[in-house]
Formats: C-alpha cells, structure tokens, sequence
C-alpha cells in the first residue's frame, strides 16, 4: 500500500530524530548528515527524473548555485539565513532558464543539455576568481555556531522529511499523474490537455528549490566551497545514483537508495580507500543489469510489496516490437 | 602590425590539426550513435586506455605511437565489441538512460582500475619527432608530432566514411540505424553488426588516444573531456552522421584554440559547451542535419 | 457545437499532404473519412486537433477559430481524440489511464477515479480496472482509448481507425457501443475506418479523401457507388463496375 510507505518513512524520520541523543561522535553525525543530505536531494531529483521520465545529469547545477549563492550574498554583508533564502532563489531562476531550453529536447539530447549547463557554470565559477575565488574558492558562513554536528544533521532530517512530504502529496495530485503521464507518453498526455512544459518546469522548479537549499546547507557544513566540489558532475551522478538504486519513481526510493549507498561510500572509503570508485561503478553496472527497478521498484513488481494496485515503476522495459507490429499492418498512413 | 594575422593563422592551423584527431573521436561516438541510439559514457576511457597500451608498448619497445597504433585500435576494437555484446545488448529494451548510466558505470570502472594499476601521477613519453618544427612561410610553424597525427587521422576518418558508405558492413550498419525492425528480415544478423559498429567506435577512440600520447599528458582521467567533446561533435554534426561529425571535430578544434588565444585555455571547454547549447536550442538536428532531434 | 474546416492545405516538404479540403460537421452527426492509405486521413485529425497547423484555410469548432492552438489547449476545447496507434501509459493501471482524461475537468484524485470507473463501466472494462494497461491484449487497449477520451469529456470526438486490427465480431461490438455515444452528451462524433461494416452501420455522412483532396461527400449508401471513390481505391480499371 501506498500508505505502507508512509508510514514507515514517518517512524523512521521521528526515530531519526532521537539518533544525536545516542551517537557519540560529531564524525558520525556527518556522515549521517550526508545520507539524510542525498536522500532529500534524491527525492528532489526524483520528482524531475523518476515521475516525470526526465533524466535530468546536471543537478549540480542547482546544488552548486545553493551554495555559492550562500557564500557569495553573504560576502555582499546579507545575514546568513536570508543569503540562504538568496540563494535557493538563484538555484530555482537557473532551473527557470535551464528547463526553458532543456524541456524542448527529448531523451538522450535532455540528458546532454543538462549536463552541459551544469558544467559551464563550473567552468564559470571557476574562471572567474575575482567573483566568485575561482579554483582557491570562496568562504561560507556557519549557519549553526552551537552544536554544529547536531544542528546540521537535524536540519538534514527536516530537509529530507519535508521532501519526502512534499513528494508524497505530488504523488496522490492532479500534477503527479500529469508528470507520470508525461513519462510515459507524451504525446498521449498532451492529447488530453496536459500541458507538458508547463508541468516539467514547475517539477524542475521544485526540484531545484531543495536542490538548493541542500546545496546551501552542504556549504556551510564545510565553511568553504571550491567549483569541483558543489558543481562536480560527481554530484550530479551521485544523485541520479541514489533515487535511480533505490527505486526512481518511488516514494521510498531515493531515501532507501541514500542509505545504502552513502553508508555503502563511507564503508568503502576506509576498507578499500583507493578502489572505492570502481566498487561504486560495479554497482552501478550491477544495478542496471539486475534490478534497474531499483530496490523498492524490484521489491514492488517482483514481491508484490508496498502496492495497492499494481503500479510499476519506472525503469520496466519498453514493449516488444511486436505489439506495434500487429497494428502497422491496419495503419493507414 | 600584420602580426595578429599570423598569430591568429597560427592558431588556426594548430586548431585544425587538434580537430582532426577530435574528428577521428567524434566520428567513433557518431557511428555508435548513430547505428545505436547508445550515448556512450565510456568513449572517453576507452581513449584512455588506447592511450595506456600505446604507453605500455612503448616502455617495452620503444616503437613510436605512429607505428605501432593499430595495437591499441585492434584491442579495443575488441573491447568494445565483447563490451557490447555482454553489457549493452542484455539491455536494449530498456529506457535510453539505463545505457547511459551503464556506460557510466563501466567509465568507474575502467579508470579507478587504470589508476589502481598505473597510479595517479601523470605520465609523459619522449620521442625526437617532439623536436622538429615544420616551418610554412615565414612566421608560421608545424609540430610534427602533430602533423603525423592529422595524417594518421585524417586518413583514418577517410577510410571509416568509405567503409560506412561502400562495404556491406557499412550498408547494414546503415540500415540498422534506419529500421532496426526490419533489418533482421533482410538477413542482417544486427547483434553482429551492431556489435561490430561499437568495436569500430571504440577503436577510433583507442587509436586517438595512441595518437595523442607523445602531445598529452597521460593521467587515469584523461578520457573525461574527451568524451565531452564527441558529444558536442556529435550534436554539432548533427544525428550520427559521421561526416557531420568529423566537421564539427575540425570546427571544434579551430573554436577552441582561438578561444585559447584570445581568451585563455581555460575557457576552451565552456565554449564547447556554449555551443552546444546553442546548436541543441537553435538547431538541434545539428549544423549539418536534417531532421528533429 | 460543429466542425467548420475551410479550404485547408498542409504540405510537409515537397508533399502536399491535404489540398484545400474543406466541410463541416453538425452537431449530432456521425461523420466517417475514409479513403485509401495515405489519403492524409491522420493528417487531417492532426490539423483539427492541432498537432500540426494548416498552411492556409481555417477550422472553426463551436464558434471559436482552432486553427492555430496547442495540442493541449484543442483537447480543453472540447475536441478528445483517440490514436491509431493505441498510446498507453504502459506503466499505469487501465484505471489510472483513464484518470488522466478526466483529470481536465477536475483536480481532486477522487472525483477523477469515479468518473473514470464510470466511463470504464459504459465500456464494459470494470473487470481490468486495476490491471496494468501493459499486459493489455489489443481489442481492450483500444477501448482504453476511447475511454481516456470520453473522460475529457468532450463535445466532438474523434476517432482514429478505432476499430483496426480488431477481429470482426469485435469490431462490430464496439460500432455499437460507439453509436451509444450520444447519450455521453457527445453530439458529435468522427472517425476514420477503413472497416467499411462499421461505417455503414453508424455513419450519417462520409467524407472521402484521395490524395490529399475530397473527393466524394454524402451518406455512406451513396458514396460508395461512385465512380471517383472505386477508382481511388481500386484504380481506374475498376471504375466500369459503379453502376
């Protein structure tokens, strides 16, 4: 059932909250902070590219412009939290000007023009060292001075609790359905009146919103920014990763998604240190090849959990030729 | 006064030498696009790893990378086709970005392992070609290495076009790209061909990093902008098409070292970039295409 | 509520796929366009429905001019359509399918899910309500069709080879179905048929298309004879046969 999933989300992100009670180390507030982090930024990412079908490779974009927009407004003298709110308002007229362009291209060409906006505005960030510090990068203001570790760490819990909302209230509206229809036949939706560009941008928009937001929140984590931290296509990947392993198109996805590659990242990094990106890119392959449902998508079609009535996710298979076939010979032209 | 001409002309030509190796690498990616639909994430560590056998050889024999190219081209002519055949095929029938992610993945794979096997540390090889600069006027010259290159390249990018449009091979391929419904009822085994088609690509890759090691410095990532650069050549040459592509290699090339001159290298790839933007926005079937994208 | 198109043209490239076409539709009526293949039958829906725009002519539904309109804005003016090749979203339940068309008329999940379940009930599909269009067999798919359609509510609708690649029998159930429409408060309805039973059955009027132009427009018993429509589709060694 739909509600199954919330209702597991909901305990786990209560119980989340009591976690800072019980851990001992500010280093492992951290590395929660990022998995609850990935997961808020997966959902994000998971309402343009897992409902909506489009696979969007430069969220960076928005994560990098969340951040630099925190570093930047407040070296211009603006408090902190209102250069946050500046910030997230860049990411989401970048994710205006992106769509525009973007959303008229279709499939693979999407997937390229988005990673292309992405990594020119890295290429920007970093060719302009008197804007924005270049390669030396910029400082970041500490939103949190008292207990940072724990304030930082339930502030990635809100964010993923009220990304996980806001999805799930996507999903059971008028505009969910019009973005699944748009992922599954365009043509067919626009046909009954969706107005598909419309519908993109305003998911992309969203999207970007938390994007930014997370981006902002990262930064100040770290106090410091370079270009090849925030606007990586690294980040951009990681995050189509996380929604698109734990189920693209799911609710529970990008959250469980986020918590078994960022936990599987951390582990990795001190047993295998050096090889830990070619055990991440062996996951990958193995998730594509395997289970391109991603977790809780193979969980639903293959074990019948967490469905009401029968709803597959995303990643299915296209039809057999064959179908079509049966149909071009009644075609008139 | 009549410098900056020669200056310019200078980086002109320089940029038409480097765009012809860039066309040799967008033409392997339009071929695999083209027969395939495949976005191919891995074209760019498939150049580095035609860029590491060329430098393994070479320690070992010493035989200059304009010799001894065709190794590299051969190898990976077999990667690409076993790559095909046990990753790419199994999922054909999926959605477009699960290749995309695949091939992603793969990408990891290949140059976390080259950098397990050869280090982080960049690498350099020496040969006395380096040296010898070809003088065309009076203020214009040539590094021949470079030279070499383009002609080694340029040949290449020939005989691949003759083989797309005279062979069988080329035909199928052709008709794979057109109909890939029907052209297993005319016989044509599409696994084969299309596995071929991707072998070929890959090839070209492993040959243009052979060719590019006395002139780069080799490090596991150096595949990354590469592989950036064949999807602008791509998009720029318009839907697959291999001359297209190879166009937009040279266009590229000349782009970018101009950009170079005047505004610096480090705007280079932004401006491949801009463009690429522009082209999908204004024409997306591609400066030389024409149909939608 | 009617159909005006006023000598309409559209080329695509070199090919002149609609030559000054022009005819109207009554509310009320049953309009079928036949012709062989390649007449520009789909074109024409495209034009009315406004995937694609004439070159030159008009079309006028209900007063308005339609002409030049999104493909969106042509289904919230009242115009639904089905496709030939039936378009499901495969990954989507047959109800959840039909929700998508009567999601134009209102926003709340809920009122779209009663609606479609009772477009699905005149279409005799409650029991795959909650299958996955995906597993569909064809002749249930091109209801699904027609019944995301009908959830938009809309005042003409068009029908695109509805009944092609269904086996007779079947066809013939859904004609009847389809002359049904009416009480669905669908005053008027086109199609395009090759499957002439069907047309002769519910037609008021055909409208006969070749190569772009009309040819022949009447009541489906008279058109039939004609010279001009046996020569379209069998060639002019025929035409000796219209008596």
């Amino acid at each position: 059932m739909k509600n199954l999933q919330v209702i597991i989300a909901t305990v786990f992100f209560v119980a989340a909250l009591f976690v800072p009670l019980t851990v001992p180390t500010d280093y492992t507030l951290q590395v929660l902070f990022r998995v609850f982090l990935f997961a808020a930024l997966g959902l994000a990412w998971n309402l343009v590219g897992g409902y909506a079908g489009q696979l969007s490779l430069g969220h960076a974009a928005y994560f990098g412009v969340g951040a630099y927009g925190l570093a930047l407004f407040s070296k211009l003298g603006i408090p902190p939290w209102p250069s946050v709110a500046l910030g997230v308002l860049m990411a989401v007229v970048s994710a205006a000007m992106i769509g525009k362009v973007s959303f008229r291209l279709r499939g693979p060409y999407f997937a390229l023009c988005t990673i292309a906006f992405a990594e020119v505005l890295r290429l920007v960030a970093k060719n302009l060292p008197n804007v924005t510090g270049g390669d030396v990068g910029v400082q970041v203001p500490a939103l949190f001075t008292h207990s940072a570790a724990r304030s930082f760490y339930w502030s990635g819990v809100l964010l993923t609790a009220s990304a996980f909302a806001l999805t799930a209230w996507v999903e059971r509206s008028r505009f969910g359905y019009y973005l699944m229809a748009i992922r599954e036949d365009q043509d067919t939706a626009l046909s009954v009146g969706v107005n598909a560009s419309r519908c993109k941008l305003w998911a992309l928009l969203i999207s970007a919103a938390i994007t930014g937001l997370g981006g902002a929140l990262y930064a100040s984590m770290f106090l410091f920014i370079v270009p090849d931290q925030v606007l990586a296509m690294e980040i951009s990947t990681e995050i189509a990763i996380v929604a698109m392993l734990g189920g693209a198109g799911t609710l529970l996805g990008p959250l469980v998604g986020s918590v078994v590659l960022e936990t599987a990242a951390e582990v990795f990094k001190n047993i295998f240190k050096e090889a830990h990106l070619l055990i991440y890119g062996v996951l990958i392959v193995l998730v594509v090849l395997f289970m391109p449902e991603g977790i809780i998508g193979t969980l639903t079609s293959k074990l019948g959990l967490f469905k009401k009535a029968p709803r597959v996710p995303f990643a299915a298979p296209l039809p057999l030729a064959a179908e079509e076939e049966t149909q071009r010979t009644a075609i008139s032209e | 006064m009549l410098n900056w001409i020669y200056v310019a002309l200078q980086a002109i030509l320089n940029g038409l030498l480097t765009g012809a190796l860039y066309a040799l690498i967008g033409m392997g990616m339009a071929l695999i696009f083209g027969v395939m639909r495949i976005v191919n994430f891995t074209h760019g560590a498939f150049l580095m790893m035609g860029m590491y056998i060329t430098y393994v050889v070479f320690q070992a024999t010493g035989v200059s990378p304009y010799y001894q190219f065709p190794i590299a081209g051969f190898l990976l002519f077999l990667v690409g086709y076993v790559t095909y055949l046990g990753l790419l095929r199994p999922i054909r029938g999926q959605v477009d970005f699960m290749v995309i992610l695949l091939t992603m993945g793969l990408a990891l794979i290949l140059v976390d392992g080259a950098q397990l096997i050869f280090g982080a540390d960049y690498h350099q090889i020496n040969i006395p070609l380096l040296s010898r600069n070809i003088r065309v006027g009076s203020q214009i010259f040539i590094n021949a290495p470079w030279l070499v290159s383009f002609a080694i390249a340029a040949a290449l990018a020939c005989i691949l076009y003759w083989v797309v449009t005279h062979t069988m091979f080329g035909r199928a391929a052709r008709a794979i790209a057109q109909n890939p419904y029907a052209a297993p009822l005319m016989g044509i085994n599409v696994n084969r061909i299309q596995a071929a088609a991707f072998g070929i690509g890959s090839a070209a890759a492993g040959i243009a990093g052979a060719l590019l090691l006395p002139v780069f410095y080799l490090f596991p990532d150096v595949g990354n902008q590469f592989k950036l650069k064949s999807f602008v050549m791509v998009v720029l040459g318009g839907m697959g098409s291999i001359q297209g592509a190879a166009i937009a290699g040279l266009v590229l090339g000349v782009v970018e070292s101009l950009t170079s001159l005047y505004w610096g290298n480090e705007w280079a790839l932004a401006v491949d970039f801009v463009l690429f933007i522009l082209v999908l926005s204004l024409k997306p079937s591609g400066i030389f295409g024409s149909q939608r994208a | 509520m009617f159909l005006e198109v006023k000598n309409v043209s559209k080329r695509f490239g070199g090919l002149k796929a609609i030559n000054n076409v022009s005819f109207s539709v009554k509310p009320g009526e049953v309009t079928f366009i036949v012709g062989p293949n390649g007449a520009g039958k789909t074109t024409l829906f495209n034009l009315i429905t406004s995937v694609f725009h004439p070159d030159s002519g008009s079309i006028h539904f209900d007063g308005r001019d339609i002409s030049h309109l999104t493909p969106n804005d042509a289904a919230k003016s009242g115009i639904g359509r089905t496709f030939q090749l039936v378009k499901p979203l495969r990954n989507l339940t047959v109800l959840e399918n039909v929700m998508l068309g009567a999601f134009l008329r209102t926003s709340s999940p809920g009122r779209a899910e009663t609606e479609a379940a009772r477009v699905l009930r005149f279409l005799q599909m409650e029991k795959v309500l909650h299958l996955p269009a995906r597993g569909m067999g064809l002749p249930m798919l091109k209801r699904l069709e027609i019944a995301r359609a009908l959830a938009t509510q809309p005042k003409l609708i068009l029908l695109d080879e509805v009944v092609a690649g269904l086996p007779t029998s079947e066809a013939i159930k859904l004609a009847m179905l389809l002359k049904r429409l009416p009480e669905w408060g669908i005053s008027t309805i086109g199609g395009i048929e090759h499957v002439m039973q069907v047309v002769m059955r519910i037609a008021d009027r055909v409208i006969v298309l070749d190569h772009g132009t009309l040819i022949a427009e009447g009541a489906p018993q008279d058109v039939v004879h004609r010279p001009e429509v046996i020569e379209a589709y069998l060639g002019s060694k025929y035409k000796e046969i219209a008596s």
